[in-house]
């Protein structure tokens, strides 16, 4: 890998421990991966910030970086941590204040307390713009929706691109490295967000790490596609998607036709406990858009939540701000509109919750290991309907 | 006296006994950070205590937090001496890193055993096994 001579200096430590070894990261990776250079990033995204998920071993690591006032050179924005104000109170003292203590260490870093998966609504990245995000949704979000260019980042090697300001050039990076190179032909119509997911989550199954090209969806929503590229991250490798019929295709790509069939399967087999009432409702994952707002406050209009579902919407701050009167609506209803967290990253189980309801295939995926919960897959119509008295 | 050869991910040199696995490891519940014992349920190494030993398996998997977990391990003392893949994956390669346990992946992991004493030089990118 080609170094320039003050990335030399920073490898060489004359910047100090914590520059070094996140260029050290950036560098084995780079070898790693065949990079031969380093590429300037226009923003990172950070995971690695719920307690729940890291543990005590990440803050060594992080105070570490934090004592020799490492500071990030980008945009730099946060995952859900595993707190919300709502939740302060419910969660043992020590958990919240180690939650505390994570979030003062990345902003000591500068980084800004987003603390939602959605980065891409508070700042949308330009088209073809480089950037080092990890959460595995927005990736793919960024990649296939917004034609912004990034790797799958872990933890560490987002937070070493935030303090570097680079990222090594490899794998999506590279114009030929984002060629489909399977074709998914769907032989039905998804009709609402669980198809949508479900999908994703078969793709991501049978295509791995290769970059399917998905034809035959008929003007999918924004929302409908974040669904699809949440769940594909979940099951496979893969960093990104093509949806638009459009694209030339030069070579002879091996085709796949998904069925119908296939989907209603995956949902199926996501699905635990089958029609046993849920002791929660979880909607957002990822987190909510300002339409998914606006459709929720359609939909909870004057209807009142049953008050022994606890019924979770889940939204990053900078979309709750914007969208107050339809947060007033779903508030009234009994629903709880939470930031900065999710069911999936905070204690449900400490809460008292065994069966979760969601709309939300990666959701689905997740939650049965992660929160030791039983999980039910429904579109969101669904959910209101048994939740509303 | 059998030699194996690899790739330099992280430099280094050490003897040691080996801890041998063919399953991948996940650093983030599958190891406790505190103790070095791994904690995966059926695992084949379920139970073993990797501090000090020259950890073989075929490559990582799981959360990218694992990276933090070797940290952790390092800073607690209770790392292996060194880590020996057949196939180097980021989560393992970044731990690698920071934690500073020397490492070399492209090794013919089914030619160690646990138990088998070994000299790994991280730096010519060679395997002794000494005594099997």
């Amino acid at each position: 890998m080609h170094l320039t001579r003050e990335e030399e200096r920073i490898l060489d430590g004359e910047y100090g421990w914590a520059c070094q070894t996140c260029m050290r990261i950036l560098v084995k990776l780079g070898e790693l991966y065949g990079a031969t250079k380093l590429i300037p990033i226009s923003s990172a995204h950070i995971s690695g910030v719920s307690y729940k998920t890291l543990g005590d071993a990440a803050i060594d690591f992080l105070k570490a970086i934090t004592e020799k006032n490492a500071k990030v050179k980008t945009f730099s924005t946060l995952n859900p941590s595993s707190i919300d104000p709502y939740l302060t109170d419910k969660l043992p003292r020590n958990l919240v204040e180690k939650q505390f203590e994570i979030l003062k260490l990345y902003e000591k870093m500068g980084a800004k307390l987003s603390l939602s998966c959605t980065p891409y609504y508070e700042y949308i990245p330009s088209k073809n713009s480089n950037l080092a995000w990890a959460e595995s949704s927005a990736v793919v979000y960024a990649n296939s929706v917004l034609g912004a260019w990034t790797n799958r980042e872990g933890a560490p090697s987002a937070l070493a691109s935030a303090i570097i300001g680079k990222t090594p050039n490899y794998g999506v990076h590279k114009p030929e490295n984002r060629k489909p190179n399977i074709i998914i032909d769907v032989s039905f119509q998804p009709e609402n967000e669980v198809e949508y997911g479900a999908l994703g989550y078969h793709l991501g199954e049978i295509v791995k790490d290769k970059i399917p090209l998905i034809r035959g969806l008929k003007n999918p929503s924004l929302d409908e596609l974040k669904q699809l590229g949440a769940a594909l991250a979940s099951s496979g490798m893969t960093n990104m998607f093509h949806y638009k019929e459009t694209l030339k295709l030069n070579e002879k790509l091996e085709k796949i036709t998904v069925e119908k069939q296939e989907i209603n399967s995956v949902i199926e087999k996501l699905s635990s406990s089958k029609r046993e009432k849920p002791d929660m409702i979880f909607i957002g994952c990822p987190h909510c858009s300002l339409e998914e707002i606006k459709f929720l406050a359609k939909l909870l209009e004057g209807k009142k939540i049953n008050s022994k579902i606890e019924f979770w919407v889940c939204v990053s701050k900078h979309v709750k701000k914007q969208e107050k009167k339809s947060i007033e609506v779903i508030e009234r209803s009994g629903v709880k509109v939470l930031t900065d967290t999710c069911a999936v990253v905070t204690w449900t189980r400490r809460l008292g919750v065994e069966r979760i309801m969601t709309n939300s295939v990666k959701a689905a995926h997740y939650l049965p290991t992660m929160n030791n919960v039983n999980v039910i897959v429904v579109p969101l119509r669904e959910c209101i309907q048994i939740s509303t008295i | 006296m059998k030699i194996l050869k690899g790739r330099v991910i992280v430099p280094g040199k050490c003897r040691g006994e080996a801890l041998s696995s063919k399953k991948p490891i996940s650093f983030l519940g599958g190891v406790d950070p505190e103790t070095g014992v791994i904690i995966e349920k059926n695992h084949d190494l379920e139970g073993k205590c990797i501090k000090d030993k020259i950890l073989c398996f075929p490559h990582g998997h799981g959360s990218t937090v694992g990276s933090y977990v070797m940290y952790a391990l390092t800073k607690n003392k209770v790392a292996p001496k060194a880590i020996l893949n057949e196939k180097a994956d980021p989560v393992i390669v970044v731990g690698a890193v920071i934690a500073e346990i020397p490492m070399m992946d492209q090794i013919e992991i089914n030619e160690i055993n646990t138990g088998d004493l070994l000299e790994v030089d991280c730096e010519k990118g060679i395997v002794k096994i000494l005594r099997e």
